[in-house]
């Protein structure tokens, strides 16, 4: 492995884990709160899965010596994530524990984008030439036709239904629109990773991604204005919101508290 | 049971006779079957009771959901709540059921909870401020409730039988899992055993006051007695506490932890453990409704259930667009 | 309460098989506002932990279950005709034949 190869391998990994990591959390703030218990259930295991992802790819950087998961998740500084900026932004105003005014059309859109690119992710890291990731990549994706079944459904029926529920879901469409570009980035090794074989090119991955995407506005009648944005930056380069930094100090809050303790 | 006269046609005492048979040999009753109204009434304030409680019950230890220290214990505990959220989704539907030939629905039930209309358990109405209450609660609050669950498992009720069921099977991952965060805490530093420990003591009067009062003389209702003579339950809330003791207490006192009880110890003549009784004044005012937390989580289910209302009408909607 | 609210809560109930080579069972049932709602809903509140092969849901309005008057009346009488306990009186008779053809020492063992 070159010094080169490393460090590209290393920023594809955080990126990946800590786009896992981020959206699980964003889902599992709104356990309890969403508009119907079935769907509490099964939000929830959307959620377990892509948290279980990202400990996958955060025991694949403490297996490269970058130090314990649990401190690579919970200990980096906000600047040292690589996820996309779209999945780090608050479920809106309120928290979790109080006065939660948390948007439903928001939560459905910025899960849909995310879950249809993960799947092309994965489907490129399949081949990829880190033969642990490929292998992870091929196990993780397995998980990925039930999330994509489960936004799909949400996404047509609210584009269908009622007035009010089109004009929040465009809201939310063009809120998310707006930062999509930062999934779709591969940040400034993104040329290194490709050249490598670690994954697909980001613009290869950007037309399968406006393609799929496509097809499902097109089933809604909808079209976005202009291309997919980074409104609020490229977290891949370790610009992020304020958002984050908040919502790694909960994240960590139980795991910082106690510095001599060795488990939990 | 001679079968000439059609069912419908047979007088309601009758009717009651066959259904007390019915009770008395074992079988079980479903749904749409003829009962009593007082069976109705029972099984109506007990399941809704318990299914409300499920969902009440994640809130306290969904606080801790984001919190929870490791990767792996997020995972475990996002399960944890998962599952009692799944554990209300099936209970209500049974009390769903049992309430629909009063024309009444799942909104209904919530708005009657919104309303303070109905109860639910005492200890969801408590604060959970530290990480050691999310291991007290699924250690020993999941441990109280599986004794009370598996003694309704033979319910004569069909459909909870076959809910609890499931549930039970859950719990016991429940159960390893309040096991696993409250052994780290205890094996753990001098600072994580000592959260623990005030976990407990924060938690032993709400663990007490859980299985109810000991005797109908204290409580002025027959809730109970009319649950045993249905075979909706088969033990008195003194026998499940005892239970409880003798599993939890030598556990508790292993850990090197003590509990907040100076007179507790057990009785070998009396073959019983003596306790200081709870104050049953204060669980009374909590179940109605006055709990330390009660106000906060009630409108915490509110506004999330407000905030989604134009989801559903948008989808009762689609539907109505689609057929 | 408004006419959508009963809209959406409409009663699916949940099938499954967990095995390919297993019958269906009832698992549960539970409220979505349509079909393909109901599915997504059911895989996960109903199949968490235990396999599902395939999966069926049904609408409740559907089910023409029997009534508890059909459920008293329906008896049965025995019917030994068409059970193998009908026929427990086979093995006596070849047993004779076996007898006979002892006898006359023409059949093999
Ligand atoms: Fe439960
Ligand atoms: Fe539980």
């Amino acid at each position: 492995m070159t010094p080169e190869y490393r460090t590209a391998l290393i920023e594809l990994l955080y990126q990946l884990a800590d786009d896992n990591f981020i959206l699980a959390y964003r889902g599992s703030e709104w356990l309890g709160l969403t508009p119907h218990i079935e769907e509490d259930v099964a939000f929830s295991s959307i959620n377990q899965n892509a948290m279980g992802h990202a400990a996958i790819y955060y025991q694949m950087l403490e297996d490269l010596g970058e130090g314990k998961s649990d401190d690579l998740a919970l200990l980096r500084p906000p600047a040292a994530f690589r996820n996309a900026v779209l999945l780090e932004l608050k479920n809106g105003p309120g928290n979790y524990w109080d006065a939660p005014d948390y948007d439903w059309a928001f939560a459905v859109v910025r899960h849909f984008f995310f879950d249809v690119f993960k799947s092309i992710r994965l489907n490129a890291l399949k081949k990829s030439s880190y033969p642990p990731l490929a292998a992870a990549a091929g196990k993780i994706v397995t998980e990925q036709a039930y999330h994509l079944m489960h936004w799909e459904t949400w996404f047509v029926q609210l584009m269908m239904s009622t007035d009010e529920a089109r004009r929040r879901m465009e809201k939310a469409l063009s809120l998310c629109w707006a930062d999509a570009g930062g999934l779709l980035s591969l940040g400034k090794w993104g040329a290194v990773m490709a050249e490598h074989g670690l994954t697909a090119t980001e613009a290869e991955w950007r037309d399968q991604w406006r393609q799929a995407i496509g097809q499902s506005f097109a089933r809604v009648g909808y079209v976005p204005i202009g291309e997919p944005g980074m409104a609020h930056g490229d977290g891949r380069n370790g610009e992020h919101t304020a958002d984050l930094g908040e919502a790694l100090s909960i994240l960590s809050e139980v795991y910082r508290s106690d510095p001599q303790a060795t488990g939990w | 049971m001679a079968a000439a006269v059609p069912f419908e046609q047979w007088t309601a005492e009758e009717k009651y006779g066959h259904f007390m048979r019915r009770i008395e040999n074992g079988e079980k009753i479903e749904a749409d079957d003829w009962m009593p109204d007082d069976y109705r009434k029972a099984l109506i304030r007990l399941i809704t009771m318990h299914g409300i409680s499920e969902i009440m019950g994640a809130f306290p230890e969904k606080e801790w959901v984001p919190k929870a220290p490791t990767l792996r214990r997020k995972l475990a505990i996002m399960a944890k709540v998962q599952d009692e959220m799944g554990h209300g989704q099936l209970l209500l539907r049974v009390a769903e059921d049992l309430v629909k030939p009063c024309g009444k629905t799942r909104e209904d039930i919530l708005q009657d909870l919104f309303a303070k209309r109905l109860k639910f358990h005492n200890v969801f109405h408590m604060p959970s401020p530290t990480w050691a209450d999310a291991a007290v609660i699924a250690w020993l609050v999941d441990g109280a409730a599986i004794l009370s669950q598996t003694m309704m498992l033979k319910t004569s009720y069909g459909p909870y039988g076959r809910a609890l069921k499931r549930i039970c099977q859950e719990e016991s991952f429940h159960a390893k899992h309040g096991e696993s965060l409250t052994l780290s805490l205890a094996e753990g530093t001098p600072a994580q055993r000592r959260m623990l420990q005030e976990a407990i003591d924060r938690w032993w009067e709400p663990l007490l006051m859980f299985f109810g009062p000991k005797t109908k003389e204290a409580t002025g209702h027959t809730n109970v007695d009319k649950n045993l003579k249905y075979k909706l339950r088969t033990k008195t809330n003194e026998e499940l506490r005892q239970e409880f003791l003798s599993k939890y207490v030598p556990k508790i006192r292993l850990l090197g932890l003590a509990i907040p009880d100076p007179t507790l110890r057990y009785d070998d003549e009396k073959g019983e453990w003596i306790y200081r009784e709870p104050d049953w004044n204060k669980f009374k005012q909590i179940v109605t409704g006055n709990g330390p937390k009660t106000d906060e989580r009630l409108r915490l289910r509110r506004t999330s259930y407000e905030n989604g209302r134009w989801v559903r009408e948008a989808l009762a909607q689609w539907k109505a667009a689609a057929v | 309460m408004t006419d959508s609210v009963h809209r959406f809560y409409e009663e699916y109930e949940v099938f499954s098989r967990k095995k390919g080579d297993l019958p269906l069972e009832h698992r549960f049932s539970l409220l979505a506002p349509n079909m393909e709602m109901a599915m997504i809903l059911a895989k996960e509140n109903f199949f968490r932990r235990e396999p599902v092969a395939d999966l069926w849901i049904v609408k409740r309005s559907d089910i023409r279950k029997m009534t508890q008057s059909e459920r008293e009346a329906f008896g049965r009488l025995e019917k030994p005709y068409r059970e193998t306990r009908g026929y427990g009186d086979l093995n006596e008779r070849w047993r004779a034949f076996k007898a006979r053809a002892g006898e006359s020492g023409d059949a093999g063992p």
